[in-house]
């Protein structure tokens, strides 16, 4: 979706493109969708070996990026696993790494971020609080508790819940927000995998019984999160932005290059301007889909002032231009497009499940009216 | 990173230099702007505004600041457009001189058009007269029988010597009984198909022969005019490109209309800024700010309008990075007739019945019906959306073109076809 790349980022692209074909086409996404994690076998190391789960986190903490833009780079990676699709926790592990490295992590908490770099262990991102009233999470709160706190509440959509060692837990503290870092094997936490509308990823309903967790688990400081918060919030909602436009963009190119082969009448069916025109409105709204993602990449890299804003724009756009360009494929295919065997419905469930993560079109338009004070 | 910033770069330190001058000189010689720099109408471009405005121009132009991206030998400066754009990021604060409608037709269309095409004993003599602001230039461009099909145009060039008569109709010419001259297609060949036969010409609109009539709008202003060509004599001097290849010159000529000639369309926004405060207040007076849906409503605007700066941008900068491909203007052209229309119709849903009636002259309540009206504008003027979508599928998408059933033959058996189609009794 950028138009210009540095060297390093070509050679950035490029990797990681050949490596999604070697080891994760999109047969193999398909092979894999009645498994248990979704995930070939070894392919969290090896990405890792690729420094995917590194971007956001300092040299210095065991991270490092390409290009010393980690956004930018997490979200040119983002992009290629959206155009095969990719299974696995790539924008949890990313949040989740980003939320440890600027909360100034505990010593324990530092080893864990190590490991995630290293692809050793997963961790995913419970949004809880920090999106609780999008409706996709019943909010989730912390009381202390002596000298521990307990989280009781639920979470009912928790991307790569299943694959996930470890939670990062966004809870309400009276108007405040904090955050924990949580094993999934503790007593009165449960983690029920759920079947989901998009068979190429794992999803999971967390419930959170009076989950005891010691003071060592809380991340950052305690009144300081909010901001911390909001950042996680932009960094999931650009990657998994960035993903639906790799999505996006070879859904349209295998319509386009359907639209030219495919004869009807003695025709090909794009000289029909019924069919060219869907086409052309389509382009035109994955174009501008791919500006305004771009703009949101830019902002939340520079940390600009309305990065947030910029983002929910994307995150609305592309979530609902993304479905209507999904359907204008279909229309084009015709019932093939509607068999088992086609890719196209693969594409249609990934583009809109990303377009309800981390809070739908709706949800972002609220918060942008909010933002300016009404 | 030294060299991506581009401040090591010598022709942008120029650059700063260059705004910082510019800043100097606007600062003492034109006005400061009062409030938000909103387009006149043609309702607003009295006879004074227009002399001021001209004047203000004549100012620029004996300053050094008019043609700033224009080549040296025809009366410009020959800079980069990068010291066009901090001229014009500088003058933003500043009054300007607006000729509506005609600024954008003269200096992004045009003349632009003029430069691409028009011989260089032409151009000395013209591009000085355009600078000082004693040239607007208009496109005589549509006629009654062709507007999607420019290639039809029916009004005819007869040579006669060293100059030319022109016979026809052309419409929707905006601002046309405003300008000075006028950019005309005419055909100059009937005997082959119609892309073969077409030819320019920069015709003066106190021409003797030339009739201007203005025509009243659905929104009551008269932007668009409509031409007659009586016996108009114009000199082969004045023709614009060759003979017969007016096609090429039509081409670069919607290229630029569709917004690729803006002088301000690569930058890009830094930011959304505020929300549109008129459809803000429109919520407030209507008791609407709490309502969810007038909310939606009010962030869609926001976000429609942001999106469509960050496209514009993106597709200039597409241009910059390759050809100027006219299926990439459409881009531009098909988002802003396709958004332009729901926008104000969304300003009518978030102010509801009460916004579209108002008391006396209020022009300031009486906004919002204006902005419904004018929205109608933008998907039909400078190419209807399905030209657009025709643009992109075609030479951006790569689909076949249009099946034609004129294209191949000799326009004038076409015209005597239409006016007796095989079939009719």
């Amino acid at each position: 979706m950028e138009l210009t790349l540095t060297s390093d980022q070509e050679l950035l692209r490029e990797s990681t493109s050949r490596f999604i074909a070697g080891r994760c086409p999109l047969t193999t996404v398909r092979g894999l969708v009645d498994s248990h994690t979704g995930v070939p076998e070894g392919y969290l190391r090896a990405a890792a070996d690729l420094g995917w789960f590194a971007l956001m986190v300092p040299e210095e903490q065991g991270g490092g990026n390409v290009s010393g833009d980690g956004v930018r780079d997490a979200a040119l990676i983002a992009e290629e696993r959206g155009r095969a699709l990719q299974p696995g926790p790539f924008v949890s592990m990313n949040v989740v790494a980003a939320a440890l490295a600027a909360s100034g992590p505990t010593e324990a908490q530092a080893a864990l971020l190590a490991a995630l770099c290293r692809g050793e262990t997963v961790a995913t991102w419970v949004p809880g609080d920090a999106t609780a009233d999008a409706g996709a999470d019943g909010g989730i709160t912390a009381t202390p508790a002596g000298r521990d706190f307990e989280l009781s509440g639920q979470a009912d959509l928790v991307q790569d819940g299943t694959l996930a060692d470890w939670l990062l837990v966004t809870a309400g503290s009276g108007d405040d927000l904090c955050q924990f870092l949580v094993r999934v094997v503790t007593p009165g936490l449960s983690v029920v995998p759920m079947s989901g509308h998009d068979i190429t990823q794992r999803f999971a309903a967390v419930t959170f019984d009076r989950v005891r967790v010691p003071t060592g688990s809380v991340v950052g400081e305690r009144g300081g999160c909010r901001r911390v918060v909001e950042r996680q919030l932009q960094l999931a909602c650009v990657l998994s932005t960035a993903e639906t436009i790799g999505a996006m963009d070879v859904l349209f190119e295998m319509t386009r290059a359907y639209a030219t082969e495919r004869t009807a009448f003695g025709r090909a069916i794009g000289s029909f301007q019924a069919v060219k025109h869907q086409l052309a409105d389509m382009s035109l709204s994955l174009e501008a889909g791919k500006a305004i993602a771009v703009a949101a990449v830019r902002a939340v890299q520079a940390e600009q002032h309305d990065a947030g804003e910029i983002v929910s724009m994307a995150k609305a756009w592309v979530g609902d231009t993304g479905i209507d360009i999904a359907q204008g494929c279909f229309q084009i295919f015709g019932g093939i497009g509607y068999t088992w065997e086609h890719d196209l419905h693969l594409f249609l469930r990934r583009i809109t499940m990303n377009s309800l993560l981390f809070g739908q079109p709706d949800w972002h338009r609220e918060r942008i009216c909010r933002m300016h004070g009404l | 990173m030294g060299a991506l910033d581009g401040r090591s770069d010598a022709s942008s330190d120029g650059v700063d230099d260059y705004r910082r001058r510019a800043r100097a000189w606007l600062t003492t010689n034109l006005p400061p702007l009062e409030g938000a720099a909103q387009r006149p109408t043609s309702e607003d471009l009295t006879p004074e505004v227009m002399a001021a405005n001209r004047a203000l121009q004549r100012k620029l132009f004996e300053a050094g600041y008019a043609g700033i991206s224009w080549p040296k030998e025809y009366g410009g400066h020959g800079l980069s457009s990068a010291h066009e754009g901090a001229f014009l990021d500088e003058a933003s604060a500043f009054a300007m001189p607006d000729f509506g409608a005609l600024s954008a037709t003269t200096f992004d269309i045009c003349v632009p058009t003029m430069l691409t095409h028009g011989a260089p004993e032409f151009l000395r003599r013209f591009i000085p007269k355009v600078l000082s602001g004693d040239a607007l230039v208009c496109q005589f461009f549509s006629e009654p029988s062709s507007g999607s099909d420019l290639a039809g145009a029916r009004t005819r060039a007869t040579r006669d010597g060293d100059q030319w008569i022109l016979n026809g109709q052309k419409v929707w010419s905006t601002l046309a009984h405003l300008a000075d001259w006028g950019l005309c297609l005419t055909r100059t060949d009937w005997d082959v198909p119609k892309h073969r036969g077409l030819t320019w010409f920069a015709v003066p609109c106190d021409a003797p022969g030339l009739t201007i009539r203005p025509i009243r709008q659905i929104n009551e202003t008269a932007e668009f005019c409509e031409d007659f060509f009586d016996d108009v004599v114009v000199p082969d001097t004045d023709r614009i490109g060759a003979l017969n290849e007016g096609w090429a010159v039509t081409q670069t000529m919607l290229v630029l209309e569709r917004g690729a000639g803006r002088r301000d369309a690569a930058i890009p926004p830094s930011g959304p800024g505020p929300m549109p405060e008129e459809l803000v207040s429109l919520a407030q007076r209507a008791g609407r700010l709490a309502d969810p849906l007038t909310r939606q409503r009010l962030a869609r605007v926001h976000t429609t309008d942001f999106v469509g700066r960050v496209l514009t941008a993106r597709i200039a900068e597409m241009g910059r990075l390759g050809e100027l491909n006219p299926g990439l203007a459409s881009y531009v052209k098909l988002f802003r007739g396709t958004y332009t229309p729901i926008r104000a119709r969304l300003a009518v849903e978030i102010g509801g019945g009460p916004a579209m009636i108002w008391e006396g002259g209020d022009a300031k309540r009486a906004a919002t019906s204006l902005a419904y009206l004018n929205g109608r504008s933008a998907s039909i003027a400078g190419g209807t959306n399905e030209m657009q979508r025709n643009g992109i599928a075609e030479r951006a998408l790569g689909m076949p073109r249009e099946p034609s059933f004129d294209a191949h033959r000799p326009f004038n058996e076409v015209v005597r076809e239409a006016q007796n189609p095989k079939g009719t009794p």
